[in-house]
């Protein structure tokens, strides 16, 4: 090789390491950066609705309604605990975790991801180059992202002005509380991903979403884990429900950095062991698709 | 250097079979049946860098399902394909950076946002710097004159504005080979043409490869050069479109208009289509008789005007689809005689 094509090679090194640092500042290259931006995308696109998004606050504002009142009834006295629970932090938590219900609309990603194995969408969107179960996990991301601090601040404001301000509430907690809520809406949606990945085998997989759907809302929502039998609690504790609404909303009514570092550890295990699933099962299932119309 | 490779392609569905009424339905919870529905069968074929080539069959024919193994959304039962060196199946993804596709009858883009947002957001995907993609849309979007509503959301636009732009989503990573697949349904006869051109264009420009499959035969006999038909999840003709055209097109439309009426001949190889008063119309089979000596059978002097066209593409592409398989499709175009 000559001076002058050592001279080029050396140039050509060069230009391609100056493009490759560019694009490092500029965020390409580095992974995740494209569900970034189906994130940024569907938040450009709900950005439009926020309005019809507001409709739902009559459906919540009914339904929370209901819960003050009936925990107003079965508290007699206010000093009265109920499995631990003052009348304020019962309430309160029924307001956080029906916030979380309400706010992401959970049942809309099972629904997506049966629809489009069933309806063969999935096809159009398969041979794009991301993941399938990523992109629907970064779009129902970037669904929530608007809904869900709509439906706070509507909680705020109902429970402020009808319940009064959660005993022992530290502002400073709250990025502990936001990061937990958030970590539990994705483990969420991971599973209902999975539960959705089943259409690939069965024709469908909506029993299953149901089953789901109503063992998270009946325990973990509707009602704290500390309700049901002491023998049943360790169990619940070892589900999803622990993870996905019973603890980020117990960390709003009774915070303590304990139980929050105890809650988070709880989510990276759930989350890492549920993405590991959600993966397998689909890299499985793909190979079983039929596409209807070919 | 040969862009699509498929040797002996083969996929099979299971789908459920369920006997009619209420009877059938509780048989098939107890018992339930399935039947094997052969899409593909023992396909093989190959397509040239920056060749265009029309892959087409009427429905349920198989080439549907022959697109999505291409693309590695469907996984093959038998075969081997190899799509730029890459095989679909293990490595769908390094491939989706080399290939585009337009499928007319579903949305790829985001109908809440505009096509530019939609170009950014498909620019993103493909990894393509923000200066770059800019420079793309820029290019693409002069190209396909979409500059009146590059900022107008996808849902308030015409179906033409919206295919336009859904070819352009494809090109924004410069994909070496493009599958198109019914790119032109639905849309008016000045818009097709748009759609054509632009395709040519690419063609010629970026030496891209197209795959088409359309059942407008517009589209076939204005962009490609060769056409592979299948039929029962089989290939019954590999032809290059002009051996099509000119070799097979052994039958000729006479259209006549007589002074008056007259009998028409009664000849082998002539065939009367219609005759109404002065006109008629009448099909040569020139591997039977002469065109010439057809004509003779005519009164020329009688003649008023005469018009001779060879039978549409069309009729000859329904011809193929009628026949089974190869030994069928030979008899069913070629001459006689």
């Amino acid at each position: 090789m000559n001076r002058y094509e050592n001279s080029a090679v050396s140039n050509a090194g060069d230009i391609a390491k100056r493009r490759f640092l560019g694009q490092l500042r500029r965020g390409h290259g580095i992974p995740g950066r494209k569900y970034g931006v189906i994130y940024r995308s569907v938040l450009m696109e709900n950005l439009q609705y926020v309005a019809n998004m507001a409709l739902g606050f009559f459906g919540y504002f009914v339904f929370i309604y209901i819960f003050i009142k009936l925990w107003e009834y079965m508290y007699r006295t206010p000093e009265e605990l109920i499995a631990g629970y003052s009348k304020e932090q019962m309430i309160w938590y029924v307001m956080m975790t029906e916030m979380m219900w309400f706010g992401s609309n959970a049942s809309a990603v099972g629904w997506q991801v049966k629809t489009d194995i069933r309806g063969g969408n999935i096809a159009y969107l398969m041979n794009k180059p991301y993941h399938y179960t990523l992109y629907i996990l970064a779009k129902y991301t970037g669904e929530w992202s608007i809904r869900l601090p709509m439906y706070a601040g509507l909680a705020v404001v109902i429970g402020t002005v009808m319940v009064g301000a959660i005993p022992g509430f530290r502002l400073i907690t709250v990025p502990a509380m936001a990061l937990c809520i958030m970590f539990g809406l994705t483990i969420n949606a991971v599973f209902k991903i999975c539960i959705g990945l089943l259409s690939f085998w069965i024709e469908d997989a909506t029993p299953f979403q149901w089953l789901y759907d109503k063992l998270i809302l009946v325990v973990g929502t509707i009602f704290p884990i500390e309700i049901f039998p002491g023998a049943l609690q360790p169990f619940f504790k070892l589900t999803p429900i622990y993870t996905v609404c019973y603890g980020p909303a117990k960390l709003i009514v009774d915070f303590q950095p304990a139980k929050c570092v105890e809650i988070l550890a709880a989510q990276a295990v759930y989350l890492a062991a549920g993405c590991g699933l959600m993966f397998f099962v689909y890299r499985k299932g793909v190979k079983k698709l039929y596409v209807n119309g070919g | 250097m040969q862009a699509i490779r498929v040797e002996a392609l083969t996929k099979t569905f299971r789908v459920r079979r369920k006997e009619k009424g209420m009877r059938g339905s509780i048989k098939a919870i107890l018992r339930p049946q399935t039947e094997e529905i052969r899409a593909v069968h023992g396909v093989s074929f190959g397509v040239e860098e920056g060749e265009m080539l029309a892959f087409i069959g009427p429905n349920g024919a198989g080439k549907s399902t022959t697109i999505k193994m291409l693309t590695g959304i469907l996984y093959p039962d038998g075969g081997r394909v190899e799509v730029l060196g890459i095989d679909p199946t293990k490595k769908r993804r390094q491939l989706a950076y080399q290939i585009g596709t337009v499928f007319g009858q579903k949305e790829q883009l985001w109908t809440h946002l505009t096509p530019y947002d939609n170009f950014r957001f498909f620019g993103a995907i493909y990894d393509i710097p923000d200066e770059e993609m800019e420079h793309r849309i820029g290019e693409l979007a002069e190209r396909f004159e979409l500059h009146e509503f590059i900022n107008t959301p996808v849902r308030n636009l015409s179906l033409g504005q919206r295919i336009r732009c859904e070819i352009v989503a494809s090109l924004i990573h410069r994909p070496k080979v493009l599958f198109l697949d019914e790119p032109t349904i639905g849309l008016d006869p000045v818009v097709k043409e748009q759609i054509r051109n632009l395709i040519r264009q690419m063609n010629r420009e970026y030496n891209t490869t197209i795959f088409l499959t359309s059942h407008d035969v517009g589209d076939i006999e204005k962009l490609c050069k060769r056409i592979i038909i299948v039929n029962d999840g089989q290939i019954v003709l590999d032809d290059s479109m002009e051996h099509l055209k000119y070799h097979y097109l052994h039958k000729k439309i006479v259209e006549v208009k007589m002074q008056e009426e007259t009998a028409l001949p009664q000849v082998a190889g002539i065939t009367v289509l219609k005759q109404k008063g002065s006109h008629a119309r009448l099909e040569v089979d020139t591997g039977a008789v002469e065109i010439g000596d057809a004509l003779r059978q005519i009164n020329v002097e009688n003649m008023e005007d005469i018009n001779i066209s060879n039978v549409p593409l069309e009729n000859i592409i329904m011809e193929i689809y009628r026949a089974k398989d190869r030994q069928q499709v030979k008899a069913a175009i070629a001459p006689v005689g």
